[in-house]
């Protein structure tokens, strides 16, 4: 272009955006973060059941609870580490046989028909209670839900039920659905199930299979100037390796629940305009755990099981397979759940003499071929991390004598397999800890639980100190006094060992420097998103 | 003897031939030339290759020895390769033989079951059936042989047909020779030729199922295979790409000698028939 073709206009537009370029803070926070634009997103699966009320998992959390809300959602700075949604305050009895609700009034539905109380009670007897994979645990004495009012609702429970339980997991399960949709329909196929309906910050607008989630503002959102985002797209990139490209392309602008591959981010954090963020998952700690099957007469020896635990080597675990997006555990509780860790455990450390002796002393001696026996070796195919570490368990397990043969298969396989046939010696199992032992790591330990339960033990342990302390955890309404049972349920744990646990983690998440206010919150992946901007 | 000097006459028969002796002592020897199991966690992870005169090609994301897996891997892929190709040949000759001798309807039945294997994809057969059965190298060279058999057969089978009208069968006939006795005696070893030199072709082609299948994670996991290492490697493609170029030259350099020893092979045996 000459000079002499700059129009007036033009330069005048150019001198416009230079302004409001510069006045314009760079880093906007919450408040004052600019509204507009369209969010586009990585997803690498397409849940079939999209309804968080009944299938409470990461992978429906993420799209889902933008549209459909819990109670209460977890936070870094509120009281009890919660942050009301749609209930404003929440209040135990001293018998522990009620909670009470309040609700936010004023809510509507995106179908434009009021949330009342009668949503809360139907979601939670209906949905919750009967149906939800945690719910079941977590309200299994629910008995009714009183709504005085259609801004209360108030839980009874037929058996003493700790708040504290209550009120860890109410980010989880407690996601309400609306009666009207779902009442007199056959809840577990009902289309609203994939086609959700929510108070959520953004409405459900479309879904191409294979391509994309699309969910739109939702206008009449409660909380005033809210949601930022005038669309959030969900793109659907199965491949990992994808995701870092896509996000050097601007095709995306967000990969969270480390889509992008650790092994990738040292490189992706020096391209300009990238970042790189591990907050934000504090409360979805994943755990890497070695499952058990005590069946094995060698597995039996606790022996045996001490010196598996003394042949990994932690260190080379969070520093090599984890690149240091990890910690080194020392028993079931994660050090990122201070309320109940307990680090005055039992530890096992990296001793490949000490678990050779130890092999020894069971009566396991090393044949001609330099093996003592055996193992049938499942690692979890639902991350790099897990399969790596199935590869690094047979070459520790081989310093020691024992030689252990790797099966791998995929999901289902793996899942007919441990949790259901116990055709295994040893698996590797990714369970996620949930803000309280109660909601889903206690079954990992606790004995009598059905064959085909998955994630739970199925490795056909039992100790009758262990259930007692579970039992009597489930009943202890008592704040300080259940989390003490906890602090001697890790020691048992660490001690008797029916499970090694090895390290712990959370996800990264990789984004544009566009993108505003991420991770912030403790389960920010999969949490609503209303103040989540972008910068134009 | 003059066979392998015709085959040697050739240059795509010495290339070929060469390439093969070398990956074939790499693989008996492989013990001695890396001792120990390949999968063993050896040093540093991710060391680049030509740093460390420990590790000449550098380490993978485990800190496993990328050398020492493409020494191993080569014994598997030969294995798998020269397994499977024995095995859809034998299953081959058989049906063909069988097929073309006694004609009628056992001939009409059984190519109707090469057509209903050959109108699947071999890969998409392979794919399926270590997926029911689960990984070994056992059932993987199954799951190669059970897609490469068709070809072997029909092959035979029209060799057989032509052959079988031939005064020196017919003399046999005469002679009261058995029919077995025919068919092993008389018709299988003129029958063979062509088929052997379809039989390289299957080699390459078996070697590189194989590494398909071991990448997309179908193979023994507890073996190391060029494919798995592919796998391990695309992960970390942009930033360490030669743990994937490593085991795809070793792939390429095997396909590529199979091929050239297979032309070598189809030109001698043209050459012994005139």
């Amino acid at each position: 272009m000459s000079i002499a073709s700059l129009s007036r206009r033009t330069l005048f537009q150019a001198g416009a955006a230079l302004l409001a370029s510069t006045a314009l803070p760079r880093f906007a926070r919450a408040q004052n973060a600019p509204s507009g634009g369209r969010l586009i997103v990585a997803a690498d699966s397409e849940p079939k059941n999209l309804n968080p009320a009944i299938v409470a998992s990461n992978g429906v959390f993420f799209i889902a609870s933008k549209v459909v809300e819990p109670l209460a959602e977890a936070s870094f700075e509120s009281k009890d580490g919660l942050s009301p949604r749609l209930a404003t305050s929440w209040e135990g009895s001293a018998d522990g046989r009620s909670v009470t609700f309040k609700l936010r009034e004023g809510v509507k539905w995106h179908d434009g028909k009021p949330f009342t109380s009668a949503d809360v009670a139907f979601s939670a007897l209906n949905i919750w209670k009967p149906l939800q994979n945690l719910g079941r645990l977590v309200f299994a004495n629910l008995e009714t839900v009183d709504t005085p009012d259609e801004a209360t609702a108030i839980f009874r429970f037929s058996k003493p039920t700790p708040v504290q339980l209550i009120r860890n997991a109410l980010p989880v399960v407690s996601s309400v659905v609306p009666k009207h949709v779902y009442e007199g329909t056959d809840i577990a196929t009902n289309p609203a199930n994939t086609k959700l309906i929510g108070t959520g910050p953004f409405k459900f607008a479309e879904y191409k299979p294979g391509e994309y989630y699309r969910l739109t503002k939702n206008e009449n959102y409660w909380s005033e100037g809210e949601p930022k985002l005038d669309e959030v797209i969900f793109r659907v990139l199965p491949d990992r390796a994808g995701a870092g490209a896509a996000l050097e392309a601007e095709e995306i602008q967000l990969a969270a629940f480390s889509a992008v591959p650790l092994t990738d981010l040292d490189r992706i954090s020096k391209v300009p305009g990238i970042k790189i963020i591990s907050e934000g998952y504090e409360a979805l700690t994943y755990q890497l755990v070695v499952e058990i099957n005590h069946r094995r007469k060698e597995l039996s020896d606790i022996k045996v099981r001490q010196a598996i635990a003394h042949a990994i080597n932690r260190k080379f675990v969070v520093d090599t397979i984890f690149l240091g997006y990890a910690a080194a555990s020392t028993g079931p509780v994660p050090k990122n759940a201070p309320e109940f860790y307990d680090a005055d455990v039992p530890t096992y450390d990296f001793d490949v003499a000490k678990a050779n002796a130890l092999l020894d002393e069971a009566g396991y001696s090393k044949g001609a071929n330099g093996t003592r026996f055996s193992l049938k070796l499942r690692p979890a195919p639902y991350f790099n991390e897990t399969r790596q570490f199935g590869d690094y368990l047979r070459q520790a397990l081989a310093a020691i004598g024992i030689d252990a043969q790797l099966f791998n298969a995929d999901s289902a396989a793996h899942q007919k397999a441990v949790y259901t046939d116990h055709d295994f010696d040893l698996a590797v199992a990714p369970p996620v800890f949930r803000g309280d032992p109660a909601i889903s790591t206690t079954i990992l330990v606790q004995s009598g639980i059905p064959a085909g339960v998955p994630f739970s033990n199925q490795g056909g342990y039992g100790s009758k100190e262990l259930d007692g302390i579970i039992a009597k955890a489930a009943e202890t309404v008592d704040t300080p006094a259940r989390t003490e049972l906890y602090k001697q349920f890790q020691r048992i744990v660490a001690a008797d060992l029916p499970l090694i646990n090895v390290a712990e983690w959370g996800f990264i998440t990789v984004a544009r420097d566009t993108v505003l206010n991420v991770s912030n919150n403790p389960r920010w992946a999969v949490s609503n998103w209303a103040d989540t901007a972008l910068h134009s | 003897m003059k066979f392998i000097r015709n085959l040697i006459r050739t240059p795509e028969g010495t290339v070929g031939l060469c390439i093969l002796a070398i990956l074939a002592l790499i693989a008996i020897l492989a013990p001695v030339l890396s001792p120990g199991d390949p999968l063993h966690i050896a040093g540093r992870a991710l060391l680049p290759p030509f740093s460390d005169p420990s590790f000449p090609l550098g380490t993978d994301r485990l800190g496993r020895d990328v050398m020492a897996g493409i020494i191993h891997g080569t014994r598997t892929s030969l294995l798998v390769g020269i397994a499977a190709a024995l095995a859809a040949i034998t299953i081959g000759l058989c049906v063909g033989l069988t097929a073309g001798f006694a004609g009628g309807l056992i001939d009409e039945a059984l190519m109707r079951l090469v057509d209903a294997f050959q109108i699947v994809p071999g890969f998409l057969l392979a794919l399926a059936f270590v997926s029911v059965v689960g990984a070994s190298v056992p059932i993987v060279v199954l799951a190669i042989a059970l897609g490469a058999w068709p070809n072997p057969a029909r092959l035979t089978r029209v060799q057989v047909l032509s052959i079988k009208e031939r005064d020196y069968v017919a003399s046999a006939r005469v002679i009261g020779m058995h029919p077995v006795e025919i068919a092993l005696k008389e018709i299988l070893p003129n029958a063979l030729p062509p088929v052997l030199a379809l039989s390289a072709i299957i080699v390459a082609a078996a070697i590189l199922t194989e590494a398909a299948l071991s990448f997309l994670g179908l193979g023994d996991p507890n073996t190391v295979t060029w494919g798995s290492m592919i796998a391990e490697g695309r992960n970390i493609l942009r930033s360490s790409p030669f743990l994937s170029v490593f085991p795809g030259i070793a792939l390429v350099i095997t396909v590529v000698g199979v091929y050239l020893f297979s032309e070598g092979l189809t030109k001698a045996l043209a050459g012994r028939r005139i």
